[in-house]
């Protein structure tokens, strides 16, 4: 048994209130004092109703404390405030540089005025409601509160106030949330007035802009937590009023919440996504009544995933949104002289992330590897007819774009070859990481998390090498990385094949 | 998908058996069915039905032994024993935006049915089964027993030579067992094998061209 130290009982845990019925205060005492000599049946109860209870909620919260987890939880309290000194280092030692990165520039003045421009500041806005709009989504699902399953069996039963029961989680994720928009904040304002874009001032502009949207982002995630389960109070005036959301947050919704974390957790360490995937995707419900029209093969399977779009417009919407505004970040580092070579690094992730947000059907595909087969086609015909859709909108979407800034200003000849080559890598990418199939290694967590990252690592790394390469207009270099970018593309073809026979074993 | 052999039902295992480390889920057992017939596979739970499916299946390799589906060895990397094994052997992995009906039309058509007529192939197979009043229904909104004969109804949707069957018969109630009898009769009637584990002695009985008593490792 490790040495804890009991809290003082001030009070009893549980002592009437006025009127006192003095006869239920004196057995109240003589309980504890019973309890305290070990002498009390427990069986036995006092079934005398008092009108009122008054309990000292702070009081049985230590005491919870105590029992659950006695110095462990003081100390875990700590561990907070060290991650958050790592977090200021890590934003200190990375964070400047590359944000400095991004605003370099060998026409300041020329940036400078796009930045300010109006297209760019409704990139921004899209950007925070985007972000906004992703944690409303996750608090659906996994919200800023939620303590240890046996907290939630044993303690919140317990008549307390569950705004107080459950502050402390929130407390977690009010200051981590304050603490990294202001740290987010202070990064990029920093960064644009030492690439002498923005002056000193703007540092305590952004800082306090980013710790204030940090705030509302918590909020809101708080908000969309309460929301996930029904309930009487489910309106945005719960934003200002957090005790009254926490006091809406229902004990089986936190066990939901709990759970999923657990899901989250087990499948991101064990690199099994599916189960996370089907677990956390809300069911489908519309477009019922919409059939899926026969046909041969791969037309079928074309319109198999038309379908399955339309009948999850939230996956349309979100991949949608994630296309247009990667492809409007890397369009604008392929066609503006200006731009930084590194925006085209910061723009292929949402480009990657949009184009996977729309195929899902590639993700069954990879799926249901291993099991026997219900369908008539090969692997390699039926991945390439579920990424003809998201290839279309892709193409679609960055097309637009390319005429846009072919409008607006000029087209260099590279753009066009460049952002084929962009394209290619995206589609790879997507099939490497359906068919990634599972970590054949020691699970540690660094080795899981770079397995996970090989796809979309892949994707950056040689799109930005493409990025530079057309920036500086070497097309000797980029012919070679082109050749790479196609070998990346055999790579996935040969993932597929790999992941669907690898089971027989 | 090319060109690719027909292979015919004939079912070969001689000798098949499974070890993993030191540990045995399958004694090296024969089976042996062909063209029209029904095979049934008995045991207890943990006696390696499933494992013999999946070794028959092309699945799984033995340990011990050879299987062979039509005359070549049972590989599901081989596109002719994909094309000839129809297989039930757990829960097939749906698309959760896709109806019943879709599902139907989704595999007809991969297997170059009809188009004209492939919506109503789907929703007679779905007749056949009970459940023709929930073909607008996705996967996830199924009962335990809908959602069985759903996974019977993908299975026979496919054309194949032989066919594979892990307990057809559990989650169903009487009636929708024979309905799911009916099924493979019919199957077996049309020239088809079928080789199916199951714990259900009244469709043993109606059913099985012959028995084979699969004896657990300990």
């Amino acid at each position: 048994m490790s040495k804890r130290k009991r809290p003082a009982l001030d009070k009893p845990a549980a002592e009437p209130t006025a009127p006192a019925p003095t006869a239920v205060e004196h057995a109240g005492h003589a309980e504890h004092a019973a309890y305290d000599q070990g002498t009390l049946d427990p069986t036995a109860y006092d079934h005398a109703t008092p009108a009122e209870v008054d309990y000292d909620d702070h009081n049985l919260l230590g005491q919870a404390d105590w029992v659950i987890g006695g110095e462990a939880a003081r100390k875990a309290r700590q561990q907070g405030l060290y991650a958050g000194y790592v977090l200021f280092l890590g934003a200190l030692v990375y964070g400047l540089p590359i944000v400095q990165a991004v605003f370099r520039t060998s026409d300041a003045a020329s940036l400078g005025d796009q930045l300010r421009s109006p297209v760019a500041i409704a990139l921004l806005v899209a950007s925070v409601a985007a972000l906004l709009g992703a944690v409303v989504f996750a608090g659906r699902f996994r919200g800023p509160v939620v303590p240890p399953m046996p907290w939630i069996d044993l303690v919140l039963p317990v008549p307390l106030d569950r705004a107080l029961a459950l502050r402390r989680w929130w407390r977690y994720a009010a200051v981590g949330g304050l603490f990294v928009g202001a740290l987010s904040g202070l990064t990029i304002g920093a960064g644009l007035a030492f690439a002498h874009l923005a002056g000193v001032v703007t540092i305590a502009v952004t800082t306090v802009a980013g710790a204030a949207l940090g705030v509302l982002a918590t909020r809101l995630w708080l908000w969309s937590q309460v929301r996930s389960w029904p309930g009487p109070d489910r309106g945005l005036s719960l934003l200002w009023r957090v005790p009254d959301a926490l006091r809406e947050l229902h004990a089986e919704s936190l066990r939901a919440h709990s759970a999923n974390t657990s899901t989250m957790a087990g499948s991101a360490l064990t690199g099994n996504l599916r189960t996370a995937r089907l677990a956390l995707t809300r069911p489908v419900r519309h477009g019922r009544s919409a059939r899926l029209r026969p046909g041969r093969p791969f037309g079928v399977l074309v319109r198999r995933d038309v379908l399955g779009l339309r009948r999850t417009p939230g996956a349309f919407l979100s991949g949608l949104g994630l296309t247009v505004l990667g492809g409007a970040i890397v369009t604008w580092a392929f066609t503006q002289p200006a731009a930084p070579s590194i925006a085209a690094t910061i723009g292929l992730l949402p480009l990657y992330l949009g184009f996977g947000a729309w195929a899902e059907g590639l993700r069954l595909q990879a799926d249901n590897a291993g099991t026997p087969s219900l369908l008539g086609t090969g692997e390699v015909t039926e991945a390439v007819a579920h990424v003809t859709l998201p290839t279309a909108l892709t193409v679609l979407v960055l097309g637009v774009e390319v005429a846009v800034a072919a409008v607006l200003g000029s087209l260099p000849v590279g753009a066009p070859l460049s952002l084929w080559l962009v394209l290619v890598l995206i589609v790879a990418g997507n099939v490497l990481a359906a068919f990634r199939g599972s970590p054949t290694f020691m699970l540690r967590p660094q080795m899981v998390v770079a397995w996970y990252a090989v796809p979309a690592l892949t994707v950056v790394v040689l799109g930005s090498v493409v990025a530079v390469l057309t920036k500086a207009g070497n097309y000797t270099w980029l012919s070679v990385v082109s050749w790479l970018v196609y070998a990346v593309l055999a790579w996935a073809v040969s993932k597929v094949r790999r992941l669907t026979y690898q089971h027989r074993a | 998908m090319g060109a690719v052999a027909v292979l015919t039902g004939e079912v070969r295992a001689e000798g098949v058996g499974k070890t993993i480390d030191e540990t045995t889920l399958l004694l090296p057992t024969d089976v042996s069915a062909d063209p029209g017939e029904c095979i049934v596979l008995r045991g207890p739970n943990g006696s390696g039905k499933t494992t013999l499916l999946r070794i028959i299946g092309g699945l799984l390799v033995p340990t011990t032994g050879t299987a062979m589906i039509g005359g070549r060895e049972a590989d599901e990397r081989d596109r002719a024993v994909r094309a000839a094994v129809a297989a039930l052997l757990g829960a097939p992995t749906t698309y959760r935006d896709l109806t019943l009906v879709d599902h139907l039309v989704l595999i007809d058509s991969t297997w170059g049915g009809d188009p004209a007529t492939s919506d109503d192939r789907g929703l007679a197979l779905l007749d056949r089964l009970g459940i023709a009043h929930l073909d607008d229904r996705f996967p996830h909104e199924l009962s335990s027993g809908q959602e069985q004969l759903f996974r019977l109804g993908l299975t026979f949707s496919r054309p194949a030579s032989v066919v594979l069957l892990d307990e057809p018969e559990q989650r169903l109630d009487t009636a929708k067992r024979q309905v799911v009898a009916e099924l493979i009769r019919e199957r077996t009637e049309s020239g088809g094998t079928v080789v199916m584990a199951c714990h259900d002695p009244a469709l043993t009985a109606s059913l099985a061209s012959r028995v084979v008593d699969v004896v657990p490792a300990r």
